[in-house]
């Protein structure tokens, strides 16, 4: 059976002989949420780039079936998006019509599609009627839900996503929360927020030191103290007993 | 900051914001050209001139506070240029002006002129600018016949310089929370040297950044682009209006006119 | 340079020619500008524009305010067609957002900061440090290149500002401030510019490479014979200049026919500057004689006062009328 992203074996160098990632071999499943969490410098990021085509090293990549090649990388980043870090980064165009276009365009379609496209794609993320506006007038939480729309216009089935609850405040990463809830695609997201990886993920991998410590299901992944701490992490609140949640859905 | 506050006034909703770039900026390119071209001691025909911007601007909200600003803004330079015309060239000349008559140079005549046709060019310059949207501007443009490089690389300066002053505002406060107090010449250099190197490094990272960002959403070096510009009726009735303006003037009124 | 140190046709002229030459250049690089080198023309044309914010004022002398232009820093990053295209971007965005630069000043402006200097630096900095990419002699050559790319910029604003009839500085002071300031400025750019490149050579010694794939492989004659006919251009400008005395002076002539020894020299220089006249003229039509027109005839000096009376009324009653009617307006929202 195809699985969304397959990778068997894959390690990577840095140019200056620095080891980023060894070995790695991980399956994600069509529809899963698979939270990446691991230490500062861990690899978690790398590994992103590697399964986006960004990082080429040893090993296999398999992504919607397609092993990713030289010559693919167009096909393969159809399939997969990726949001950036920083979202200032995916917003480059005057407009943020002309931002969540840009994908789609390069796809090939013709202007009716990219219209409707990119007004499906603002309203998945709650910014319709927003496509006349300049990048630099939208709030951080804005950007944030514009750079996924830039990625969701090119209806991809896989999204990555690296730290997007990066400085947020709670209301805002409370929205995040509850946009990606509302996704259908394949999630894989970076974080190092425990508690925001287990409201939007269902599985969970530990990765440090360029490995996969732990990969399975995200409650008994994270709510193994030995495992979190161990590894630089601590158990979310949701999954710590005798805590009731509040603030956070899902 | 100044050029953001210009910014917000292009997202305002009048009948002059929605007319279509192109033609705005054609109207602005003739009439600065016929104003430059009025003889060079010409002045209360460009009072005359003047009316036209002026009914843009009112017609499209901007306030008027905002325009007299930025232009006082951006005259010194050309305080400079006009008060050497008095300097280098004193002939007499004496002129009439309804009820008054005055002794003076044509020196001062042509650095009145000067003057006036600074402002007359600069309101229409600030009324194009301050009801057109940038993007808007840059694809009419392109439509008219600017190279697709260079509108791009455009684009990208628009949104990259408040990125950089974004950026710089950062560093400063970073270095504001940092500093107690007051700051040594020496140490004020340094640093501004420092900022600007971490500044020049932080981009360059944000550019190959960006560059991955345009490479995951599938660019090959083609840019394309949807056509977003449209003429309509109203584009039309004001280029009428506009040219007979501009040309009524020069060629009824200003023969009238001293 | 500001719209009113031009006159339409040399506005138009270098607008002409500033126009073909981006054209040219964007159509020769657009086959060969991949992703990396759009992202960074981007950000490199910001940093631009924020150094060119800086400004040398200097009083009394009208023209232009000495500011850095970058080119020479630019080229060698990019190559002299990349920061020829950056550098006329800033400019257009700087006059259309700023307003710094008249619209009609835009062809000269292309040419004196962004096509002259990208060209003259870049071949410069090469021709001195002959493939090296670090070490003392690029810093000497980036010194020279930017100085010497400054300063050709400059020495063109005289001769647009003299060829326009505009001004009334005699065109050889203004010559000679331009080439003296602008020498200042070209130093201060060249210390800049080695720092930024030092910079770059501990931090991304990448980018400093010779950055088109395609190489421009220009034969040194060909460079030379380039240098050698602008040369020449310049040379026969710069005398047909100087024979057409400066306007201030020229005006004074006219006003004192009588004096004898002026009388040979413009018989002299009949020709040509019955020439420039000529091509002025056909674009104002009427001469500027107004002035003892108005003195001659009272009634003209009442027209002008109507002329201007009638406008500032008609403003204002537009701008009353506006008033009203927003206010109008927001009191109709208000009571519903």
């Amino acid at each position: 059976m195809v699985k969304a992203i397959e990778v068997e074996n894959f390690s990577y160098k840095y140019p200056d002989g620095t080891i980023a990632l060894n070995g790695i071999t991980l399956d994600v499943e069509y529809g899963e949420r698979l939270a990446l969490i691991g230490p500062n410098g861990a690899g978690k990021s790398t590994l992103l780039l590697a399964i986006t085509g960004f990082v080429r090293g040893t090993g296999r990549v398999v992504i919607d079936g397609m092993e990713i090649t030289n010559g693919n990388l167009k096909k393969v980043r159809s399939r997969i998006g990726c949001c950036l870090e920083n979202p200032e980064d995916q917003l480059f165009m005057p407009t943020l019509f002309d931002d969540v276009a840009f994908g789609p365009l390069n796809m090939g379609l013709d202007s009716q599609q990219v219209k409707e496209r990119v007004n499906l794609a603002l309203a998945e993320v709650g910014l319709a009627g927003m496509a006349e506006r300049a990048p630099h007038h939208l709030s951080a939480g804005q950007k944030r839900a514009a750079a996924i729309a830039t990625v969701l216009s090119m209806s991809p089935k896989i999204i990555t996503l690296d730290e997007p609850d990066g400085s947020l405040d709670p209301r805002n990463r409370d929205n995040l929360v509850k946009l990606l809830a509302g996704l259908s695609q394949t999630l894989v997201i970076a974080t190092c927020n425990m508690d925001f990886a287990a409201a939007v993920s269902d599985k969970a991998a530990v990765i440090d030191g360029g490995r996969v410590i732990a990969a399975g299901p995200a409650e008994q992944i994270m709510s193994d103290s030995k495992l979190m701490t161990s590894h630089g992490l601590e158990v979310p609140r949701k999954f710590i007993n005798g805590y009731s949640a509040t603030g956070f859905s899902g | 900051m100044h050029h953001a506050y210009i910014d917000k006034f292009a997202y305002q909703d009048s009948p002059i914001h929605c007319l279509d770039a192109r033609i705005k900026f054609l109207v602005t390119v003739v009439f600065t050209a016929v104003v430059i071209s009025l003889p060079r001691t010409s002045v209360s025909i460009l009072f005359c001139y003047a009316v036209g911007p002026f009914v843009v601007l009112v017609m499209g909200g901007i306030p008027l506070r905002f325009v007299l600003k930025h232009i006082l803004y951006v005259s010194p330079f050309v305080l400079v240029l006009a008060l050497t015309s008095p300097w280098y060239d004193r002939t007499a000349a004496t002129i009439v002006f309804g009820p008054w008559i005055w002794h003076t140079t044509v020196g001062w005549l042509r650095c009145w002129s000067i003057l006036c046709k600074f402002v007359v060019t600069m309101l229409a310059l600030i009324a194009l600018i301050s009801t057109t949207r940038f993007a808007n501007l840059l694809a009419g443009l392109q439509r008219l016949g600017v190279p697709r490089l260079l509108v791009i690389q455009m684009g990208f300066l628009y949104r990259y310089i408040f990125l950089l002053i974004d950026s710089a505002h950062h560093i400063l406060r970073a270095r504001a929370a940092r500093s107690a107090g007051g700051v040594a010449f020496g140490r004020g250099a340094k640093f501004a040297a420092a900022m600007v190197g971490s500044l020049f490094v932080r981009s360059i990272d944000t550019a190959e950044h960006i560059n991955s960002a345009m490479q995951a959403r599938g660019f090959d070096g083609n840019w394309r682009t949807i056509n977003r510009l449209q003429v309509c009726v109203v584009d039309y009735v004001f280029v009428v209006i506009a040219v007979s303006f501009i040309l009524g003037l020069y060629f009824f009124v200003k023969p009238l006119l001293g | 340079m500001a719209n009113e140190l031009l006159s339409v046709p040399v506005a138009t002229g270098t607008l002409a020619i500033a126009a073909g030459g981006l054209g040219l250049i964007c159509r020769k690089v657009s086959r060969i500008v991949s992703s990396d080198k759009l992202s960074l023309m981007g950000i490199l044309g910001a940093f631009i524009f924020a150094a060119q914010m800086v400004n040398f004022q200097l009083p009394a002398m009208p023209g232009t305010s000495g500011h850095m232009v970058g080119a020479v820093l630019l080229a060698i990053i990019l190559g002299p067609h990349l920061a020829a295209i950056v550098i006329s971007s800033v400019i257009i965005v700087q006059c259309l957002i700023f307003q710094d630069g008249g619209l009609l000043a835009l062809g000269c402006n292309i040419i004196n900061m962004a096509l002259v200097p990208s060209y003259v630096g870049y071949f410069l900095y090469k021709g001195i440090t002959v493939g090296q990419s670090s070490g003392r002699r690029t810093y000497i050559g980036a010194m020279l290149a930017c100085v010497v790319a400054v300063e050709s910029g400059a020495v063109l604003v005289p001769i647009e500002a003299a060829l326009s009839g505009v001004l009334a500085v005699p065109f050889s002071t203004f010559l000679i401030t331009m080439i003296g300031v602008h020498f200042l400025v070209g130093l201060v750019e060249g210390l800049v510019t080695v720092a930024v490149l030092s910079y770059l050579q501990q931090v991304r010694p990448d980018l400093v490479l010779d950055s088109l794939p395609g190489k421009i492989r220009l034969s040194r004659k060909t460079v030379l014979v380039t240098l050698l006919v602008f040369a020449m251009i310049a040379a026969a400008g710069l005398s047909l200049l100087a024979s057409k005395m400066p306007d201030g002076l020229e005006w004074s002539y006219r006003e004192r026919p009588n004096q004898p020894d002026f009388k040979p020299i413009i018989a002299n220089e009949n020709t040509t500057i019955t020439a420039v006249d000529q091509l002025q003229s056909k674009y104002t039509l009427l001469p500027d004689y107004t002035v003892r027109g108005a003195s001659a005839d009272t009634s003209k000096g009442w027209t002008s006062f109507a002329g201007v009376l009638g406008s500032l009324l008609t403003m204002l009653a537009v701008w009353a009328g506006m008033s009203l009617m927003k206010r109008k307006q927001t009191k109709a929202l208000g009571s519903s």
